[in-house]
């Protein structure tokens, strides 16, 4: 905060402090209940040209460094889309500055940001380069050495170039083009690069099956094909004739032939991404889709008419690639292709077309658009919606007063987030820069997105920034994200992010001021509804300033008699401003601005717990629980062994059956070898596939669904075989047991031959 | 997430496929041939993987291992002698969508074929190179391969081999950038399959020396091996190969080794006795020779045709230098 320096002027009614005391207050508490003075009572100027304390610091923005003015960086490459001036200048500074010149180049950084920021603020347009070079050419480089020496380093620093837009009524429509734009640009790239694949593999195959061809044999194209002197060594008709008969070529069937020249004109004709850079490619007839429109009506218009395109285009794409894969089968997929987007398209196929972008000023909305606007975001369109509000002070309908609302847009806004898969956020257009990760990733969600904005440049004399910052402060238009992609619950899908001090009722500044004895006093001061109201100076007759000998202890600050209903009547609010001179002033408001204040404080008290701050329903759980805790003390020691035993216990019989189950084959293999059986049987899962035992007699030896051999049927074959195929056996694995047929001739010599393998 | 139901209606029709579906005419190879045990496990990592015959390649060179694509129905290639991992090498630069299995032997990767074996552990394409060591020329009617080992009489050594023989896993974990190198025997087929199925998970060149036996020439030279579980050390650990309790108990022997431990991995490939089973090193992180030189460029015939012409038309057409500026645009 800036310290200010202040006089307290001498009271001009100094004798007559004493006698208006009580009179005076009365009066105070008069105009706070009525919104009228009593007449005469008071020296009561209204607020001309007054304006709320705190903004004291604020008023030339050109000598601030904040966000604005922004770069809109030109697409293609890494950069954001959208930059910061102050931003990018610390950058370069910081990449070239050494520490002999680092503040001289600092400085002088600022010198030119400064005068760019002034060109803005005049109204300039252009590049940044452009801005840059009027910059330089006003501060005077020419003369100055040093100055031209750090502006030229400066400026090679500088990487990135785009447009610059300061805060004012066009720039949120412009940062949401822009950035709409950035990622558009990008799926065009992404959609040509797949496409551009599957186009020359399509062509690929009409063009191998031509080469095939009795067309593509002909004695003419052979002799194209050989060079230059070797064409007389052939006799091409004869070679044409030989390569057509000999080979049995079978042409592509005219179907697929049919099918994939389609798909060819298909993916070559849309007209849902423009073909820059591709235009050998392209034969769409007329100019590629545009995708920016001004109202909801043409824009759902727009969508239906393309609808079927649209799907056409995606069901050529997937028919291109098994095509391209050579896996498309008639049979099987004709159907399934017949039917496809009947139920309308898949979300992810519609996310990676463009999005529609709607830009709509909130003043022009009437309820059939906004219904219409509701409908399209239940449908799931792929719409991005952008309201602007420029003045948040309505004329009500009914009681022809000037109403403090922004109604259309909150409207849109909860009804949205009442859907539960609309992308919602809520921002003042000074704080879009700081939100600008949640716009990309508002434009880049699969379905419908609402951007409600205020832009500040209602007709107040104020500067746009100053206005939109002053409503996001003072909870008249706080920003919120809602986020349907970040998870499944509200906590990971609602964001408070972008208010200052999300936890308290009003966000509270330092302000230093001098008092009458020049001694610096430091107060905190809470930025309130009230304060945005008195920016306006519509509201100015809600306000009564009370000269400086009138100060009294009955007055106190806004913030602290919104919270408490106040039961002393004999309190007043009030306010503090600073007049031109920054001399600090005071101000009662009146009972209805007050009422006002209340019900933005309750509306802002709602959106807290929803980002889960002071959320009522937390703390009544975390009471219960402690409440419960408190009354279970003693058990609950006992209590937390079995609830961890319980989480072990499932662990446990996890544990304990895949234990059980090695044990059995462990088991079982242990109970093989300790017995001899006198079964024969060969030890499968060691078995090598070696073929030994199967050669011997494939009746009796058989390979199992993993080729290992086991006895399948012990009866064909002989106690002679079995004993020749356990020798035979490489890894000795067969077990031939005892002789199944007492009359087999030679048993004993055999069973003597067969005991190492028993 | 959602899968995409496109997708989901083409993975009802993909065909799986059984392990005879990979067979291909029944081996020649002699009955006991350390060769039919490979062709099971190789045939069973492709069931179970779901390999796509069209999609797969096995490349050899010249030898008894050598006839291993003609035995898997998948594309093959049957080169000339020494030559399967440039082969190999090529058809995966051109098409890397493709599974490349290489089949090589003692004789061919590391006598003929030893240049290109050294390089090729450098390159570390994606495939798997299974050695087919049998420590003899089988094909050829026992001669002594560059690794057979000291002593060994054969029809080209007849007093006995003079020389120790070479030992491929040294060999390999000595190259740069070696990432995947293991050592398995023909006689344990369940821990054959295991690093098999390993080595084709691992993304770069899988070098796997199988131990091999032949029952034609070299029938007992095996043997005390073959027969002496106590003699086979299996390698264990969670990154390598873990074996089922069945193994275990008849296979005692054990050590616990950590395959990105290279130099106990040197170590363990100098032990001839008891033979080290199991993944020795494995480098997950070292990159592919085909993906360091893929431009990402559309490879299509104008493309190429274009680029040739522009180098030709430096001879030609401006002798006097190259010129950038006359390139066409592709």
């Amino acid at each position: 905060m800036h310290g200010q320096t202040l006089e307290r002027s001498e009271g001009s009614n100094g004798n007559d402090q004493g006698n208006f005391g009580m009179l005076e207050s009365q009066a105070h508490i008069a105009f706070h209940l009525t919104g009228r003075m009593p007449r005469g009572e008071f020296d009561a100027r209204t607020q001309g040209g007054l304006h709320p304390a705190i903004l004291a610091g604020y008023q030339d923005l050109t000598a601030l460094r904040y966000d604005f003015p922004v770069v809109l960086v030109r697409t293609g490459g890494d950069a954001a889309p959208v930059q910061s001036l102050s931003v990018l200048v610390d950058a370069a500074v910081k990449n070239i500055a050494q520490d002999s010149d680092a503040e001289r180049l600092k400085r002088h950084a600022i010198r030119v940001e400064r005068e760019i920021r002034k060109l803005a603020a005049e109204g300039a347009t252009g590049t940044l380069s452009e801005l840059w070079d009027v910059a330089v050419t006003r501060l005077g480089a020419s003369n100055d050495e040093l100055l031209r020496d750090s502006l030229s380093r400066l400026r090679a620093a500088l990487k990135t170039d785009g447009e610059v837009i300061d805060c004012d009524k066009a720039m949120p429509f412009r940062l949401f083009l822009h950035a709409w734009q950035s990622q558009q640009d990008q799926k065009t790239k992404n959609y040509w690069a797949k496409i551009n694949k599957l186009i020359m593999k399509l062509s690929d195959i009409l063009s191998s099956d031509f080469v095939r061809s009795k067309e593509g044999l002909s004695a003419e194209r052979l002799r194209a094909s050989v060079g230059g002197m070797d064409q007389d060594a052939f006799d091409f008709d004869a070679m044409s004739r030989l390569l057509t008969e000999a080979r049995a070529n079978e042409p592509l069937p005219e179907n697929r032939r049919q099918r994939v020249r389609g798909l060819l004109s298909t993916l070559r004709s849309q007209r849902f991404y423009s073909p820059a850079g591709e235009s050998d490619k392209w034969i769409g007839a007329g100019e590629p889709y545009s995708f920016v429109f001004e109202n909801a009506t043409d824009a759902v218009a727009a969508y239906r008419e393309r609808l079927p395109k649209m799907i056409e285009l995606a069901k050529a794409i997937e028919i291109a690639k098994l095509e391209a894969d050579g896996e498309y089968s008639e049979a099987r997929h004709d159907a399934f292709f017949a039917e496809f987007g009947g139920n309308g398209l898949d979300p992810s196929d519609i996310a990676a077309f463009p999005q529609y972008l709607i830009c709509l000023p909130a003043a022009d909305l009437r309820a059939a658009e906004c219904d219409l606007i509701l409908q399209a975001f239940a449908a799931g369109l792929p719409v991005k919606v952008v309201v602007q509000t420029d003045d948040l002070l309505n004329q009500s309908p009914i009681t022809g007063e000037l109403l403090f609302s922004g109604l259309r847009g909150r409207q849109l806004a909860s009804t949205a987030i009442g859907s539960a898969t609309c992308y919602v956020l809520q921002s003042s257009s000074s704080n879009l820069f700081q939100l600008r990760e949640q716009v990309l990733r508002g434009l880049s969600f699969p379905g419908p997105a609402l951007f409600n904005n205020y832009s500040g440049a209602s007709e107040t004399g104020i500067p746009p920034y100053l206005a939109a910052a002053a409503a996001a402060e003072s909870r008249a238009f706080p920003s919120f994200t809602y986020d349907p992609s970040a998870g499944a619950t509200w906590a990971s899908r609602f964001s408070l992010g972008g208010n200052s001090q999300a936890d308290l009722d009003w966000p509270v500044q330092r302000l230093d001021y001098e008092d009458v004895d020049q001694q610096l006093v430091s107060e905190n001061v809470a930025f309130t509804f009230v304060d945005f109201m008195a920016c306006d100076p519509r509201c100015a007759k809600h306000f009564a300033e009370v000269p400086r000998p009138m100060w009294d202890d009955t007055m106190r600050p806004v913030a602290e008699l919104l919270v408490r209903e106040s039961e002393d009547l004999s309190q007043v609010p009030c306010l503090l401003m600073v007049d031109g001179d920054n001399r600090l002033q005071k101000v009662i408001v009146d009972e209805k601005l007050m009422r006002d204040a209340r019900a933005c404080m309750a509306a802002w008290h709602s959106l807290q717990e929803l980002g889960g701050v002071h959320n009522s329903h937390a703390a009544a759980l975390v009471e219960r629980e402690r409440k419960s805790w408190a009354e279970q003390a003693p058990p609950a020691t006992e209590q937390a062994p079995p609830a961890a035993a319980a989480a072990q216990g499932q662990a446990g019989a996890a544990a304990a059956a895949p234990i059980e189950a090695p044990a059995a084959p462990a088991a079982a293999a242990e109970a093989a070898p300790e017995t001899p059986s006198n079964e024969p049987y060969i030890e499968t899962a060691r078995c090598t596939s070696c073929n030994e035992c199967t050669q011997i007699n494939d009746k009796m030896f058989g390979y199992d669904a993993n080729k290992q051999a086991s006895i399948i049927n012990p009866d064909a074959g002989t106690y002679l075989q079995l004993v020749e195929a356990a020798e035979s056996c490489q890894v000795s694995i067969i077990h031939p047991g005892k002789p199944r047929n007492p009359n087999e001739p030679g048993l004993d010599e055999l069973m003597k031959r067969a005991e190492p393998f028993l | 997430m959602t899968v995409h139901p496109t997708e989901c209606l083409l993975r009802m029709y993909e065909q799986h496929h059984e392990l005879e579906d990979y067979q291909s005419g029944v081996p020649r190879w002699c009955t006991g041939c350390g060769d039919n045990a490979i062709l099971a496990a190789v045939q069973r990592l492709c069931r179970d993987e779901d390999l796509r015959p069209e999609k797969t390649m096995f490349v050899s060179g010249i030898g008894c291992s050598s006839r291993f694509p003609h035995y898997m129905k998948t594309y093959g290639f049957h080169g000339i002698h020494g030559r399967a991992l440039p082969v190999a090498e090529g058809i995966k630069m051109a098409r890397p969508d493709l599974n490349v299995f290489v089949n090589t032997g003692d004789g061919d990767c590391c006598s003929i074929g030893a240049a290109h074996w050294i390089h090729a552990i450098r390159y570390n394409m994606n495939m798997t190179v299974m050695l087919h060591d049998n420590q003899i020329y089988g094909l050829t009617k026992m001669q002594a391969s560059p690794t057979s080992p000291r002593g060994l009489k054969s029809n080209t050594t007849p007093r006995g081999a003079y020389l120790e023989g070479l030992q491929p896993l040294t060999v390999t974990l000595g190259v740069q950038n070696v990432s995947f190198v293991a050592q398995a025997v023909d006689w344990i087929p369940e821990v054959l399959y295991d690093i098999i199925s390993a080595a084709y998970r691992h993304k770069g060149l899988s070098f796997v020396r199988i131990l091999q036996r032949c029952p034609e020439w070299l029938p007992k030279m095996l043997d005390p091996w073959v027969h002496d579980p106590l003699k086979t050390m299996l390698l264990t650990h969670e990154n390598g190969v873990t074996p089922s309790a069945n193994i275990s108990k008849v296979y005692k022997t054990q050590e616990r080794h950590d395959p990105s431990d290279i130099n106990r991995a040197r170590e363990i490939a100098s032990i001839a006795d008891p033979i080290p089973v199991g993944i020795l090193y494995h480098n997950p992180d070292v990159p592919c020779y085909e993906e360091l030189r893929d431009a990402g460029q559309q490879r299509s015939t104008r493309f190429i045709k274009a680029g040739l012409e522009a180098e030709f038309d430096k001879f030609t057409v401006w002798p006097q230098g190259a010129d950038t500026n006359a390139r066409p645009n592709a």
